[in-house]
């Protein structure tokens, strides 16, 4: 593939690493077995969390990981738009207001064509319904005038005051372009879901490719603690022998280990992580965990870490069927 | 205390572990009383500070190693792995029956002092759970 040169950008925002390209996402999960979590919601449906989809949030270790085997940059996204320069901003200016154009003469003719067959939008229906209103109105004054009600001046000055006031915005408030003819046609304001292609986005200096060099800029800071390292590093061992790894909360674990795709398999483990051989371990952790993992078909990992050697060595725990 | 007959097996444990002492005589009661295993002895972990338990599951021929804690206890992965290490290093100089068990795996005997004991089995290394 082609694709292979080109590293995927990871895009940084308050120190957690987003993937918004949907090809990307798709070269994480099917290439380098990195699911992450979707979390974009649709804009028009934005209380629902059924159907989620770009940005994919990536757990930090996700993130470590894809940098560490070279197919990843960390990229300081708020640092990536500069400011733009005059030119720019008219060369962006000129594709809107073409988008415009394009948009107006097309509506033009759908009017046109919709008016022709007897739908009351175009603007002589609408100065004639217009004139109907009055008319309906001015009949009203007339006829409150003549039973001499008391209300009746009130609601006429309000009602007169009425077309004044919504006079205005039709003619003064538009801007002098030669769109204002056509003013009365909607047009919709197209604004990408993705600005990296706005010419003022330029990555070439906040993109990082270690995690070190990322640190040293202030844009990225794990794994800062043994607990991350930890983490980190069993993640990677796990990854390496060919696992899948999902978020493990559910089942009361750091992980959720998968024999392939999560899409396709069930889980077989959940695990833990030890940060070290001498952390404190309960009996207690062992029951519920080797519990809850019987309970689900599971077996539970304990993954200790250690932090010297760099190395991760497992026991997994299952109930015994007795006792 | 004496005229118990776990007695004579366990009290060279008792006297050289004494903290272990009340898990490892509730556990190896149950093993040998309520779970009925065969060819039962004690055998001594040294790094873990208490006697181990072997033997075979009634009608099995797989010798099983069941390694007393308390619910009380704080344990560490090193500690496991220290069983792990001492039992199996064992395993090796007795030729295994079966020949066919190649995961080693050791029951841990979690005991309380209401007397409820459960067993988790501790498998090196990446075990799959039984379908």
């Amino acid at each position: 593939m082609s694709s292979d040169a080109r590293l995927i950008p990871l895009r940084i925002a308050n120190k957690t690493a987003y993937v918004w390209d949907v090809d990307d996402i798709a070269t994480i999960r099917s290439k380098y077995r990195i699911c992450g979590v979707l979390t974009g919601t649709l804009p028009h449906l934005s209380q629902q969390n059924v159907f989620l989809g770009a940005p994919l949030v990536l757990l930090p270790e996700e993130a470590a990981l894809l940098v560490d085997i070279g197919v990843a940059v960390l990229v300081d996204d708020p640092t990536a738009y500069k400011q733009s320069t005059v030119p720019q901003l008219e060369r962006w200016s000129a594709v809107q207001q073409e988008s415009i154009k394009t948009q107006l003469s097309y509506n033009e003719t759908k009017v046109a064509k919709e008016s022709n067959s007897g739908r009351a939008m175009s603007e002589d229906a609408m100065r004639k319904r217009k004139e109907r209103e009055e008319r309906k109105r001015a009949q009203a004054v007339a006829k409150a005038a003549e039973e001499g009600d008391s209300s009746a001046p009130a609601s006429s000055v309000f009602m007169r005051s009425e077309p004044e006031v919504k006079l205005p915005p039709s003619t003064d408030h538009i801007p002098p372009t030669d769109t204002s003819k056509t003013s009365s046609i909607p047009y919709t304001i197209v604004i990408p879901a993705s600005s990296s292609s706005l010419e003022w986005y330029d990555v070439s200096d906040c993109s990082y490719s270690t995690i070190e060099s990322a640190r040293e800029a202030g844009v990225w800071e794990y794994p800062s603690n043994l607990a991350e390292r930890a983490r980190r590093g069993v993640f990677k061992d796990l990854w390496k022998q060919g696992y899948f790894m999902g978020v493990g909360i559910k089942f009361g674990g750091e992980y959720l280990v998968y024999p392939g795709d999560p899409l396709r398999y069930h889980s077989h483990f959940t695990a833990s992580v030890l940060e070290s051989p001498i952390a404190s371990l309960r009996p207690m952790e062992i029951v519920a965990h080797g519990r809850l993992g019987t309970a689900t078909k599971k077996a539970h990992l304990l993954c200790g870490w250690d932090d010297e050697k760099k190395e991760v060595s497992y026991l997994s725990i299952e109930w015994a069927g007795f006792g | 205390m004496e005229s118990h007959p776990s007695f004579p097996v366990l009290s060279p444990f008792i006297a050289r572990y004494p903290r272990a002492s009340s898990s490892l005589f509730q556990a190896y009661n149950d093993i040998v009383y309520a779970q009925q295993w065969n060819d039962v002895e004690v055998v001594d972990v040294p790094s873990c500070l208490r006697g181990a338990i072997k033997g075979k599951k009634r009608g099995t021929q797989e010798t099983l190693y069941v390694v007393p804690c308390s619910l009380s206890e704080t344990v560490s992965f090193a500690w496991l792995q220290d069983a792990f290490k001492e039992l199996f290093q064992k395993e090796s100089v007795e030729p295994d029956a079966s020949g066919t068990t190649t995961i080693p795996s050791i029951y841990l005997a979690i005991t309380s002092q209401d007397a409820s004991i459960v067993y988790y089995k501790l498998s090196q290394g990446i075990v799959k759970p039984a379908v």
